[in-house]
Order: C-alpha cells, then sequence, then structure tokens
C-alpha cells in the first residue's frame, strides 16, 4: 500500500517534467552557471515541491478527519472520488492540451520576488500546489487510510517518485526530445487513469455492498 | 569513400551463396540435431524438413538479395508452429489451455519474454522473480529465456522483434494478407503508446510485485494460456486479452498492413527500441541515392521511417531491422550499417555479417519449436490427433 503513492508519483513526474520543464529551466538555471549552482537550484526547488506536498497531506488527512470520517459509507465516497478523478485523467490524456498545473504561472510571480535565489523554492511551491488530475488522485488515495502519518508519508512517497524526473536537469539542462515525453507522459496518464476507474469502480461497488 | 554502385539490392553470386549456405548448413545441422540422428522416423522427418526448410531460406536470402521476403516467411512459420506445438504441450501435460491456481504455485507456467521488463526493477530490488515458473528445469525456464534475450539483444538490438520473437511472426503474417492497406491513415503518435505502456507495467510491477503486463493486457495469452476464468476479475481480463488479440494482432495488421500489435502495444518491444542505441548494426539510408519517394514510409510496418528521418538519412529508434525497406527502395538507397562506418561503405559486406547473425538466432531459438509443430502434424496425419 505504501508503494501506491511512489507509484502514483513515478507515473506522473514524465508529466510533470515533460510540462515543467520549458517553464522551469530558465529560472532553475542560470546561463554557463555550471553544475553546482544548478544542483543549488534543483535543491531549492525540490525543497519548495516537497514543502508544498507535505501541506497537502496534511490537508488531506484533515478533509478525512473533517469529512470522511463523519460518512457512514467511506468507500462509497472514495469510489466516487477515484472514478471521478481518474475519468478526469482518461479525459486530460486523451483531449487535454494544457495540464492545470500552478508551476506555469512562475513566470508572472518571479518578477515580484525580490530575492532571485528565492525564485527555484517559489517555483518549487507552486509545483506542489498542483490541481492535476493525478494529484487529486493522490488526495483521495492520501485521504483514504485516516492517519496524519499515513498521508504525509503518501505525500511524501509521491514526491520522491515524482522528483526522479528532475535529478538529471542539472546536468543536461533542457531535455532534447520534450515532445516524445510529453506524450509518452499523458498516454501514461491515461492508462494510470483506465487503472484507478478499475479501482474506483471494485471500491465504488464494495461500497454500495455495504450499506 | 563509395565501394558500392548497384541500384536496387542484389544478390551474392552462385558460388559465394553455396560457400555461405554450406556454413550455415553444417552448424544449423549440428545445432538442430544435437549431434545425433533421432531413432523415431517421425522426429527424423521433421529434423529434415526443419534443417531443410532453414537452409532453402537462407541460401534465398542470400542469392536474391531480398531479406524481408524470405525472412517473413521463416519468421510466421515459428509463431505459427509455437502455437501448434504450444497448444498440444499444454493439452498433454495438463489436459486443457488453462492455468489452474495450483500450477501457478506450483511455478509450473512457462517463461516468456515478454515479461523481462517487469522483472528487473523487482529483480534488482528483490533478488526475486515475479513470475510462478521455473528457474533452470522443464519447458521455457526462466534462466534459458534470460540468456537468449541477452545474447540476442547484444547482437541485433530491436531486430529481435523480428528475427527472433516467437509471437511477432503473427501479426507480421497477418499484415501481408491484402495486397493493399485498407486502413492508410494512422497517427504517428501512436508509435509512442508501447513506451508508456513499458512506463506503467514497470512501475506497477515495481509496485505490486506482480507481472502487470501478463495478467491484464498480453494479447498471445488467446494461443498460448490463460487464467481459468473464476471470477468476474479474471473474466474482465480474459475479455481485455481477447479482444487485443483479435483487435491488435489478426484484425488491424490485415487492415493497414503493420505489425500494430509490436508498434503501438508491446512494452518488450519499447524495451528492445532503447537497446537499438547499444546495437552495433543499423538501417541507413544513403541520402545521395535516394529520390524521396517515399516508398520505405509507406512499407515499413512499425512507422519507423517518416520525412524527418529520411532527411536524416536514419531510421527511427523503434526500427525492428526486418528489411522491408531495404528490400521495396527501388533506388537500392537502403542497407543494413555498421555505426561509425561510411555510408554505404561496404554494404553487402554489413548484410551479410548482420544476416548471418540475425539468422542463426531465428534458425536456432525455433528449430526445436518447428520440429515439434512438425511432429504434432504428423502425428495428427497418421493417428487423427495432434496429443499422445
Ligand atoms: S514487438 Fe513484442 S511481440 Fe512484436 S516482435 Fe517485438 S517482442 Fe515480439
Ligand atoms: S525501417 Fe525498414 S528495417 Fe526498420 S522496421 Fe521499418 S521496414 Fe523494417
Amino acid at each position: 500500500m505504501h508503494m501506491q503513492g511512489f507509484f502514483l508519483g513515478l507515473s506522473n513526474g514524465l508529466t510533470c517534467l515533460a510540462y515543467c520543464t520549458p517553464v522551469l529551466v530558465p529560472f532553475m538555471l542560470g546561463e554557463g552557471r555550471g553544475v553546482a549552482h544548478n544542483f543549488v537550484a534543483l535543491m531549492q526547488f525540490l525543497a519548495g515541491r516537497l514543502a508544498g506536498y507535505l501541506a497537502f497531506g496534511f490537508a488531506a488527512w484533515l478533509f478525512n478527519v473533517a469529512v470522511l470520517g463523519r460518512m457512514g459509507s467511506k468507500g462509497l465516497f472514495i469510489g466516487i472520488l477515484y472514478v471521478i478523478f481518474s475519468s478526469l485523467m482518461i479525459a486530460y490524456a486523451i483531449f487535454g492540451r494544457e495540464i492545470p498545473c500552478a508551476v506555469r504561472s512562475i513566470d508572472r510571480i518571479a518578477g515580484k520576488i525580490r530575492i532571485p535565489l528565492l525564485i527555484p523554492a517559489a517555483a518549487g511551491i507552486l509545483s506542489g500546489v498542483a490541481f492535476c488530475p493525478p494529484f487529486l488522485l493522490a488526495m483521495t488515495d492520501a485521504a483514504s487510510e485516516g492517519s496524519l502519518s499515513y498521508s504525509l508519508f503518501f505525500f511524501f512517497m509521491f514526491f520522491i517518485g515524482t522528483s526522479i524526473f528532475f535529478i538529471p536537469i542539472p546536468f543536461v539542462g533542457a531535455l532534447r526530445r520534450l515532445t516524445a515525453l510529453r506524450i509518452i507522459g499523458k498516454m501514461a496518464a491515461g492508462i494510470v487513469g483506465l487503472y484507478y476507474l478499475y479501482a474506483g469502480i471494485i471500491t465504488l461497488i464494495a461500497g454500495v455492498k455495504g450499506i | 569513400m563509395r565501394t558500392d554502385t548497384h541500384q536496387a539490392p542484389q544478390g551474392e553470386g552462385r558460388g559465394r551463396t553455396i560457400i555461405l549456405t554450406a556454413i550455415m548448413a553444417v552448424i544449423t545441422a549440428f545445432m538442430f540435431s544435437g549431434g545425433k540422428i533421432p531413432q523415431d522416423p517421425k522426429e527424423a522427418i521433421a529434423l529434415i524438413l526443419t534443417f531443410l526448410f532453414a537452409n532453402v531460406l537462407f541460401f534465398l536470402l542470400i542469392y536474391t538479395g531480398k531479406t524481408d521476403r524470405y525472412r517473413a516467411v521463416f519468421f510466421s512459420t515459428f509463431a505459427v508452429m509455437l502455437i501448434i506445438s504450444f497448444i498440444s504441450h499444454m493439452f498433454e501435460a495438463r489436459g486443457s489451455m488453462s492455468l489452474s491456481e495450483a500450477k501457478i504455485f506450483q511455478c509450473e507456467v512457462p517463461f516468456c519474454h515478454l515479461v523481462i521488463p517487469m522483472t528487473l526493477v523487482p529483480m534488482a530490488l528483490t533478488r526475486t522473480i515475479i513470475f510462478p515458473g521455473s528457474l533452470i528445469e522443464g519447458y521455457a525456464a526462466i534462466a534459458s529465456m534470460f540468456v537468449i534475450w541477452i545474447g540476442a539483444t547484444l547482437a541485433l538490438g530491436r531486430g529481435f522483434c523480428s528475427w527472433v520473437c516467437f509471437y511477432g511472426g503473427l501479426d507480421d503474417g497477418f499484415s501481408r494478407i491484402l495486397k493493399r492497406p485498407v486502413i492508410k491513415k494512422i497517427n504517428p503518435k501512436w508509435i509512442y503508446l508501447p513506451f508508456a505502456v513499458l512506463l506503467f507495467v514497470v512501475l506497477t510491477a515495481a509496485a505490486y510485485l506482480s507481472p502487470t503486463y501478463c495478467s491484464w493486457f498480453c494479447p498471445f495469452k488467446a494461443v498460448t494460456e490463460f487464467e481459468a476464468v473464476t471470477s468476474t476479475k479474471i473474466l474482465i481480463q480474459t475479455i481485455i486479452f481477447v479482444s487485443l488479440f483479435v483487435g491488435l494482432v489478426i484484425v488491424l495488421p490485415i487492415l493497414t498492413k503493420r505489425r500494430t500489435q509490436c508498434a503501438f502495444l508491446c512494452p518488450f518491444g519499447a524495451m528492445q527500441s532503447l537497446t537499438n542505441k547499444i546495437n552495433v548494426f543499423d538501417v541507413r539510408i544513403d541520402k545521395e541515392k535516394c529520390v524521396k519517394c517515399k516508398r520505405c514510409i509507406q512499407v515499413c510496418p512499425t512507422l519507423s521511417i517518416n520525412e524527418e528521418s529520411l532527411e536524416e538519412g536514419r531510421t527511427r529508434i523503434t526500427c525492428m531491422k526486418c528489411g522491408k525497406c531495404i528490400d521495396n527502395c527501388p533506388k537500392g538507397a537502403i542497407s543494413y550499417h555498421i555505426k561509425g562506418t561510411d555510408i554505404p561503405g561496404k554494404r553487402d559486406t554489413y548484410r551479410l555479417l548482420f544476416l548471418f547473425a540475425a539468422f542463426l538466432f531465428l534458425a536456432i531459438f525455433s528449430s526445436h519449436t518447428i520440429q515439434s509443430g512438425i511432429i504434432r502434424i504428423l502425428k495428427l496425419i497418421t493417428t487423427g490427433s495432434m496429443i499422445s
């Protein structure tokens, strides 16, 4: 069960990379400033991202305590959320052009940040506050168990899964085959969506039986 | 340096062809028979027929200069014989094609190379192989499959998919039934789907320590073995794999004249594409000879040549080295090539080197299967049943 966050993060990470890199690279990596500088910027970005994710882990737990825990059939509700978010994920894979990721607004926000060193961290926090379908699925998953440690751990694993793809950035700068990666990332998101749709339907059926 | 001037691909002279075929004949005679002539007449007939079949095709391949035409005959025969011998074997050993849970728990499931991408991460992390097969004993043991895969991958890269895979001959065969495609336009984005499937199955296999592709998607279960339907989940899985088999292995290859399963679904094929990067052989286009007629783009069964790659004089990473574009290029501009050498350079030598390696893999890997298929057919003719 603990691997679920990691798995969802990994399957989403390629999409994050394909969509975020063109926006992030100019802010994170200064021209010709060398691998060491890029590495520090990447670390700031990842720390910001982790902070964003952990905040959502906490929010998922709160949601569970305040809403889910008081419902008669939690399974039914979780099943419905799974079905809705996985359908969104499939729809996004088939039709969507732009992923709704907050990091895309870094362009506007960066101008307002006085200390340039903080820009990568701000980009990280923004990327950790995404409302893309896989992220919403992760929220549902994290909220399904009920304990704070589980929610935080789930988002921590989601963070690790998505971050793996960012590690090569300081070494390669922008990746060459972004279009191909973007298509593969989207298709993978569609397949993961199908998987969660199936899981959602099963949870839903179990929830209905439990009433 | 240009050492070659001829247009469409030409074969070797008769003398050279005979010498090369004689070398292949000696190797295959030894490998097919294991050094002894079988006592059983059916086995002896099967051995002789397989030997003649392989060597006549090799002779034609070398003599005519046509690659894909004769490769496809061998490759598709291999796939058909696999089905005949595998299904008969399953009926003989278990009485049906379906697998019971007991057999899965006893680790008696024959291993197939399509599982390999899913086993690598769990193997590295947990030192276990997430497949209920036998490691070294019995039919299609895991260790022997890994050895064949590593060897063939080093020698051929994604050429594996046109020369070694025992399933590839099915959609390859069906894609040749019609003379012209009924569906002509295919969105080129589909060639990325196997990479997405690869990503998904590798991740899920690592997360859940189970070969997801085999359980949910593999179309070839329809002609080999599958879990007995004992639950709704298995029923859904059965509907998925049967639909994929009918759609991607039979109907779409016929209508599009492309290898749709291999080009648009198979995660193993995607992994093999990545190994093309480290393989010494590739297929290159001589830009000076090419007249941009785009015949190669039309015939490639895996959409591995597009206008951009044509412009660069290369095939794409998904090329299976089947030789179809080479056979069809009216100007002889496409050829097998060794990376780092001139183009066209010694193209005939490169072709011979590639063909020797590829054909040996095909012949040796398929010989047992073809012989056993022939024995089953002979049994059917003489006793009315394929199983004893
Ligand atoms: S793509 Fe897959 S099925 Fe096709 S030849 Fe390659 S391994 Fe075999
Ligand atoms: S590019 Fe040529 S050799 Fe490669 S798969 Fe296509 S037809 Fe076969």
